[in-house]
């Protein structure tokens, strides 16, 4: 039995209910939670004044940066804090959150907050996220349902906020087309199907089809993509100090049993376009040996492990460290 | 630095942990709770996570895992009773070997590859373990130590001598001479399920005439003089099959034991009056001895048979002992909690700091997992269930004594779970006591039970003596005591008579529904100190009726485990009769509440007692 972690949000859709102290059942044994007053997997309170000498990162994305199977001194964005000198890292990530979402974050809860650097974590299947209305969720009697989010479309190149306030209660699957429901992978039927294979299987299927989970950044005038880089170039424009835009890659990409190319030249663009720092950990993660980078997932669940956490840190803290103000320190 | 001791008990029946931070008890709780499994005995992997929530801790902080017994000495008796020639000896041995060599011997491994704890994994002696948790949280410096079960490795019953740190073995008992197994096969006898059933058979003994004490002492049970006792195997099963009475029992009272579920008749309460009387009388002698052996003036009790409320009651009104404290979980599951207690003094160092006030160590056993009133609002809002906030407990408290006072029933959740088989006002269905009414509608619309099992009583510490003879505290709900002479009212008792129902309506004091057919209560004294809030809705009851007593009964229908998670708390609620929940500071009503569709298959999903 794990407790429940989310409240309801008008805005957001759901957030951590705040003030939180959890320890996760989870395969590995279990990880601790614990929420700021705001609401959010933080160690800092978001209202606390600015310390002497140290630099501010607020950091976003989606489970990955929330760090789903980890606790939360493991995640890559606490781990920074060691590896930099001087530096707090403010860590505004949101479970099952898409891009979309966590731009509402920005906006409403952290764009006047004093910082130093900004950090967009995007795990690349966020851009299935941004085009749906609805995820699937499980309710406290173990029931798929689907929960509304808010989500943007772009009408004349201009990004229109839709389900704000963010309807309340669920919705059963069958109720919704397909197309507005994200249920967490491209094809989930056939992923259930296929783990019941046995744990070899499903990375057999997907090399010998040359599966790729995000086929949406193959075409840049597509209109995912189109809605995604819309909200990225509107966040990193509306953003007042340096953005780092950090394309996450799933453990597909990590092991090379899918290309990274196309996602990878679409992040380049929307950098080049927004005038963000990329950093694209993905080389930096495959210098590791393919047992390495095996062990960055767990067993079943595929959030990334305490060690890929501590890769994704040791990535991205040469960044972090040119980026800040004090040049190359830490 | 501090030192993190995590206790277990598990693989036989009522699987807990704890945890103890510095000596001090952080945590416990039994893994029933959250598997909704009553009595489950598996490793308890959801309780162990929420004592590192609690504490907040890795695994890897922990100094080390205590295990509650010793699985060797435990297979070494099993080995001997089969080597002894049993009969039958093939059929216990299959059914009690894939414990004790499936799972026992490789605990370390389990942790490590189920769990991610990578510790050094410590073995406590089982009634040692019994004997920690019994004394190192009472409230005494030195103190007699009686344990009392069916069996732990080989032994049945031990006496320890506790001063500061220190717990000295002093004598034991040893299988398969065991008053935990004489009263469990009187509780198969009587057709209710062994190692769960031994309340009933405890609350039926009123209803009964000790017509076969003398049956018992002359065949079964060897009391003597010294306060040991030996059991004449002749009329058991247990050592050589896997049933716990046989044909020469059965031949002794006159015929087979009662089948589950059939009619509970004279016989079979006129057995639980004697087997009631038999056990007190026994443990009135063990507490002689320890009093003779140990020189000490206080006792501290634990083990399955220091849960039978009525010897307890018997044993403090004799005053062999100036004072008594019992361990709340007596059973298996608080063998966790004297593991982790029993490593964290005499390995880690731990400093046992003794209360100033003189109050014990046992924080009230409210010792389980807290949500709060922010994950309750977080449900409720979530599944879009009606409610009432009310922020300020005072105003809450005084709703909840007007309704109960209306005569309504009430659902309480609200702080920390209890540690033991009681509810004590975290998890706890409450009622009028005052209705002659209470008890039957409680059993059969609430509790879904057999309704000649009586409710409990919480009682104001500063109102217990306007109500019982029972002149010292009783915060676990251990101890049962007279109802005062003056509330009770006359009483014709037919010794012949089988009807069990019209012996409860019959009316028996101003307190009815929580009056034991004999004019007694087991009470729960409630003070200010470990559940304010409860105690303020019991002054608020009393401020509107002039009653500073409630019925207070476990928050679970028969063969549940009690409540843990509002969500349990909810769905409970809305199974059954009760009129009013109170989930925190949350307030839900029945008629509120949105209409569920008939259907009762939900009853098959517990297994009865």
């Amino acid at each position: 039995m794990n407790r429940q972690l989310f409240e309801y949000d008008p805005m957001l859709g759901y957030r951590f209910i705040p003030r939180l102290k959890a320890r996760m059942e989870h395969e590995d044994g279990g990880y601790l939670v614990r929420t700021n007053g705001l609401g959010f997997r933080s160690e800092h309170e978001f209202d606390a004044p600015r310390r002497s000498g140290i630099r501010r990162v607020l950091l976003f994305g989606d489970s990955f940066t929330a760090g789903d199977g980890v606790s939360n001194k493991k995640r890559y964005g606490d781990q920074l804090e060691s590896l930099v000198d001087d530096v707090e890292v403010w860590n505004y990530g949101l479970p099952g959150s898409g891009t979309d979402q966590q731009y509402l974050i920005f906006r409403e809860l952290a764009a006047n907050t004093d910082h130093d650097l900004l950090i967009i974590a995007v795990l690349v299947e966020n851009i299935r996220r941004v085009a749906a209305r609805y995820r699937v969720a499980e309710t406290g009697e173990g029931e798929l349902r689907c929960l509304a989010k808010p989500y943007y479309s772009l009408e004349e190149g201009q990004l229109v906020l839709h389900h704000v306030p963010v309807p309340k209660g669920t919705v059963a699957e069958a109720d919704l087309p397909s197309e507005q429901v994200d249920r967490g992978g491209r094809l989930p039927w056939l992923r259930t199907a296929i783990n019941r294979m046995g744990p070899g299987a499903k990375k057999w299927a997907q090399k010998m089809t040359q599966y790729d989970p995000v086929p949406d950044y193959g075409d840049p005038d597509g209109p995912h993509w189109q809605l995604m880089s819309a909200i990225l170039r509107h966040w990193i424009g509306e953003a007042t100090r340096p953005v780092v835009l950090l394309p996450l890659p799933l453990y597909q990409h990590v092991e090379e049993t899918s290309s990274a190319g196309a996602y990878r030249a679409r992040f380049q663009e929307v950098a080049a376009a927004s005038g963000a720092i990329l950093h694209d950990p993905l080389d930096d993660l495959l210098e590791y040996s393919p047992q390495e980078r095996r062990n960055f997932r767990f067993e079943v669940d595929i959030h990334p492990t305490p060690e890929a956490h501590r890769a994704l840190a040791e990535s991205l803290a040469t960044i972090v460290r040119s980026s800040l103000p004090g040049g190359v320190g830490g | 630095m501090s030192s993190h001791v995590l206790g277990i008990s598990a693989f036989y029946h009522d699987a807990a942990a704890a945890l103890v931070r510095d000596g001090k008890l952080v945590a416990a709780v039994q893994e029933e709770r959250f598997s909704r499994k009553k009595h489950d005995p598996r490793l308890p992997k959801s309780a162990i996570n929420y004592c590192l929530e609690e504490a907040f801790i890795e695994a890897d902080d922990l100094d080390a895992v205590v295990f509650y017994d010793n699985s060797l000495l435990t297979l070494e008796r099993a080995l001997c009773s089969i080597a002894s020639g049993a009969a039958n000896g093939n059929e216990v041995w299959m059914k009690s070997a894939p414990t004790l060599l499936g799972v026992k011997p490789f605990i370390a491994d389990l942790l490590r590859k189920r769990l991610g704890i990578d510790v050094p994994i410590l073995f406590a002696k089982h009634h040692t373990s019994h004997a920690a948790s019994a004394f190192y949280p009472s409230p005494f410096d030195e103190a007699a130590v009686l344990t009392v079960d069916g069996v732990g490795e080989w032994a049945t019953t031990s006496i320890h001598r506790g001063s500061d740190v220190a717990l000295e073995a002093v004598s034991e008992i040893r299988y398969p001479h065991s008053l935990g197994l004489l009263y469990s096969a009187f509780t198969y006898f009587t057709g209710f399920k062994v190692n769960s059933g031994e309340y009933k058979l405890m609350g039926l003994a009123p209803y009964g005439e000790p017509r076969y004490v003398d049956l018992i002492c002359d065949n079964l049970i060897e009391l003597n003089e010294d306060g040991s006792f030996r059991l004449n195997l002749e009329y058991f099963g247990y050592i050589d099959s896997n049933r716990m009475t046989n044909a020469k029992f059965d031949e002794l009272f006159g015929g087979p034991p009662r089948t589950p579920e059939a009619r509970i008749g004279r016989r079979e309460m006129d057995i639980a009056a004697s087997i009631q009387k038999v056990t007190e009388t026994a443990v009135l002698g063990l507490a002689r001895r320890a009093r003779e052996t140990t020189g000490c003036s206080k006792l501290c009790l634990a083990g399955g048979v220091a849960l039978n409320c009525v010897a307890n009651g018997e044993l403090l009104r004799e005053g062999i002992f100036e004072e008594v404290w019992i361990q709340p979980a007596a059973g298996d599951a608080g063998g966790a909690v004297g593991a982790a207690l029993l490593a964290s003094y005499q390995k880690f160092g731990g400093v046992r700091a003794l209360n100033s006030d003189g109050r014990d160590r046992q924080q009230g056993s409210y010792l389980g997992p807290r949500f709060g009133p922010a994950e309750v609002k977080a449900f409720l809002d979530r599944e879009s269930y009606p409610y009432h906030l009310i922020s300020k407990e005072s105003d809450l408290a005084a709703r909840a004594a007007k309704l109960l006072a209306q005569g309504k029933v009430v659902g309480l959740l609200h702080g920390r779970m209890e540690f033991g088989p009681r509810s004590l006002g975290g998890r706890s269905i409450l009622g009028d006591p005052r209705s002659a009414d209470t008890q039957t509608v409680m059993n059969l619309k609430i509790k879904y039970r057999e309704s000649f099992r009586p409710f409990a009583p919480s009682v104001l510490r500063e109102r217990m003596l306007d109500f019982f003879d029972l002149d010292v505290e009783s915060p676990y709900m251990l101890l049962v005591a007279p109802v005062k002479k003056d509330r009770c009212l006359p009483f014709e008792r037919d010794p012949e008579s089988e009807d069990l129902l019209a012996m409860v309506r019959a009316p028996r004091s101003d307190i009815p529904a929580v009056t034991h057919i004999d004019y007694s209560a087991r009470v729960q004294s409630v003070d200010g100190i470990d559940h304010p809030f409860y105690h303020r809705i019991l002054s608020d009851f009393e401020s509107l009726t002039g009653f500073g007593v409630l019925v207070n009964t476990s928050f679970n229908v028969r063969g549940e485990p009690i409540v843990c998670s509002p969500q349990d708390a909810y769905r409970c609620f809305q199974r059954t009769a009760m009129d009013a929940l109170i989930l925190e500071n949350c307030l839900l009503l029945k008629d509120e509440q949105p209409e569920i569709p008939e259907d009762d298959s939900w009853k098959e999903e517990y297994e009865l007692d």
